[in-house]
């Protein structure tokens, strides 16, 4: 039995640039070897500029992306305003350690913009919470390994949104090409202080 | 070597489940009905753990329908998804997991299009144009790849699902005994009868 | 067996005793064959039951020796010769090792193998084969038929059997007194002779759009876009096959080769020209 976070296979990365950040993921959902669906999108979205990426066991990812979905709408209903990417982050968190003797088998990727400072904000997260900040970039996912090779190669500081983009699409292009359980497509949004991109990536379908 | 086939077409949705109940070495029954009708709409495919599978099945039948009749309104084929998929995932971190691999047939009747969802054991759930469970999966995805198309006709679909039974015979070392073959559309849900007479040998 | 075979794989002046100190033994060492059939053992019970703990990612995914594995191979006869059609993704548990891997081994210019599984296995014993059907040649002073190429290589596999080579290949030709014959060989010693066959973790989907359309009395080029397509098929659904299309066709004159070809265009052309894989988004919603 292999292990739960590789049953599905997937693939997530957030890059931060000059005043934007960038979050971007595979669409394969697999069943070990077969592949099942080509669009199964691992990003979810929060607020206007607060997203959430999972990857790992499949199941999980959509519980947990609907979890988060509650709390937030629960959150935005109590204080009347939209959550930030840093709150949203402790949420997340808090929320996995909630599970510290049973955890969910996702790897969560927060990526957002304060929408007060225009703070650009990502951060990565174990399966049960311990948050990993970063001024670059964060991976996750069965092509975890891979991302990590092409991100220490392709980024650098202050890429403007245009510049993210092709970044982290080079990134999560060539490192899902590399991992036989991602891929077959991705989805990659910018995120500017008032502006949200979103684009479909046409990957290798093998 | 239970067989699961869905396809969605132009304004159907095809749900076959092989008719065969196998225990052991022995095949106990050769018209089993592997499907549940939900509501007006929505059909539910199901092959997995003996004893598990109606016992989910009928869960959820009992469910959807008591909401049913307190709402005077049938959920939609999503929103029926959303429901056997928190289900299925409650059951999975409990101490006995259902271990119930599920096809979700539906014909939205707003939207005026038909749906189908694939749902595992796991509760991984997916939107897909067609879907397989078991070894069907490995035989009959490349060949609907090849000739599904999303507005195909009755008749084109009843066609591809032939190709699928076909191969399913001609490769799988066990007789299934053939398939049930049910079809959802705007009229609601119907059975189709599905011919098994003919033999089929590997070139 | 292995004492014949060491006889004839010592050079011919060794046995002629005018060589005995130790720079021409050393020199003879060199030029021995390099396919020798010597192997070490680790120096342990039980072989086979080590060598599986320690290479079977499938049952651990954590073993310390990953070998390349996971392939779609497929070949099958038809009133034109024979197809051989291969993808070419080479694998180390979830890591793509290789996306080039050349899957069909040209044995002579009649006869193809493929192969699937293990590949250092494959690639060794297939160059093996190769050696032995040229001696045959030489000895019998004709080419050597597919039948008799095939029974060797499943006589080899079979006197290694229970110890760990993992292969399923295909032996294809087109001889004279044969025709066009197309045999099975794998590692248990199974050894069949048959129309058409798909080996590797994408058989399935090769046999799902072959079956379906597989006629005898086929157009050569209706052949030829079949096997691509089945393999296209394959890679598109198993994580473990992709790359590149390596097709083949035999006859009688001998294998023509018909390209290497990046399934990534070729998908997309089926995909947009032909409205195929219609599970694939290709636009936003």
């Amino acid at each position: 039995m292999s292990s739960p976070f590789s049953i599905n296979g997937g693939a997530c990365v957030a890059m931060r640039g000059k005043n934007c950040v960038a979050i971007a993921c595979d669409l394969r959902l697999g069943l070990q070897s077969l592949t099942v669906s080509n669009n199964f999108p691992k990003i979810f979205q929060y607020s206007p500029t607060a997203f959430l990426g999972l990857t790992g066991l499949a199941t999980d990812v959509s519980t947990v992306s609907e979890l988060f979905r509650y709390k937030v709408n629960m959150y935005r209903l109590r204080e009347e305003r939209d959550i930030a990417p840093k709150t949203f982050a402790q949420l997340v968190s808090s929320s996995l350690y909630e599970r510290r003797f049973g955890p969910w088998f996702v790897s969560p990727v927060v990526a957002g913009i304060d929408g007060k400072s225009g703070a650009p904000f990502i951060c990565g997260f174990d399966s049960i919470g311990c948050i990993d900040y970063a001024a670059d970039f964060i991976v996750s996912g069965t092509a975890s390994d891979q991302l990590f090779g092409t991100c220490e190669g392709l980024w650098e500081p202050d890429l403007e949104p245009d510049d993210l983009f092709e970044t982290i699409s080079q990134a999560l292009l060539n490192a899902v090409d590399r991992d036989a359980l991602s891929g077959w497509g991705a989805h990659v949004y910018i995120i500017e202080k008032d502006k949200v991109t979103k684009r479909l990536l046409k990957g290798r379908q093998d | 070597m239970e067989v699961l086939l869905g396809i969605t077409g132009k304004d159907f949705c095809i749900v076959a489940a092989s008719k065969a109940a196998m225990r052991g070495a022995s095949i106990l029954k050769a018209n089993d009905d592997k499907t549940r009708t939900l509501n007006k709409n929505t059909l539910m495919a199901f092959s997995g753990e003996p004893g598990d599978t109606v016992q989910f099945a009928e869960y959820i039948q009992a469910n959807i329908q008591l909401y049913s009749m307190r709402n005077s309104s049938d959920l939609s084929p999503f929103e029926v998804s959303s429901f056997v998929r928190a289900e299925l995932a409650k059951s999975l971190r409990s101490r006995s997991p259902y271990t119930v691999n599920l096809l979700l047939g539906g014909y939205d009747s707003i939207k005026q299009k038909p749906e189908l969802y694939w749902i595992d054991y796991l509760a991984s759930s997916a939107p897909v144009p067609y879907a397989a469970h078991g070894y069907a999966q490995y035989y009959c995805l490349s060949i609907l790849d090849k000739h599904h198309h999303p507005d195909i006709s009755f008749e084109q679909g009843m066609k591809i699902l032939r190709m699928c039974t076909d191969e399913l015979k001609r490769r799988l070392p066990i007789d299934f005994k053939g398939v049930n073959v049910k079809i959802i559309d705007k009229d609601g849900i119907r059975e189709e009868p599905y011919s098994d007479d003919k033999q089929v040998y590997a070139p | 067996m292995n004492a014949l075979v060491s006889r004839y794989s010592q050079p011919a002046y060794q046995h002629e005793g005018h060589s005995d100190n130790d720079t021409q033994k050393q020199l003879a060492l060199d030029v021995a064959p390099s396919l020798s059939l010597n192997f070490a053992l680790p120096p342990i019970a039980s072989t086979a039951s080590w060598l599986r703990a320690m290479t079977d990612d499938h049952a651990n995914p954590n073993v310390p020796i990953k070998l390349a594995h996971g392939t779609t191979t497929l070949a099958f006869r038809f009133k034109g010769g024979i197809i051989v059609a291969t993808d070419s993704r080479a694998t180390a548990g979830n890591w793509i090792a290789s996306q080039t891997v050349k899957k069909v081994i040209e044995i002579n210019s009649c006869l193809l193998g493929t192969m699937a599984g293990g590949a250092a296995d494959c690639q060794y014993w297939l160059a093996y084969l190769g050696m032995q059907c040229r001696l045959h040649e030489l000895r019998h002073k004709r080419r050597i038929s597919v039948a008799a190429a095939s029974k060797i290589l499943a006589n080899l596999v079979y006197s290694y059997k229970g110890m760990g080579l993992s292969m399923g290949t295909m032996c294809a030709g087109v001889t004279p007194m044969e025709g066009p014959a197309l045999y099975y060989v794998d590692n248990d010693g199974t050894r069949l002779a048959g129309n058409l066959f798909c080996v590797g973790s994408g058989q399935t989907f090769a046999y799902g759009v072959l079956d379906a359309e597989y006629k005898y009395d086929m157009e050569e080029d209706e052949a030829l876009e079949l096997g691509r397509r089945s393999i296209l098929a394959a890679t598109h659904r198993d994580a473990y096959s992709g790359g590149f299309v390596n097709l083949y066709h035999i006859k009688e004159e001998g294998w023509v080769r018909h390209g290497f070809n990046d399934t990534n265009p070729l998908f997309w052309k089926y995909k947009l020209e032909k409205g195929e894989f219609s599970n694939v988004t290709s636009q936003l919603v």
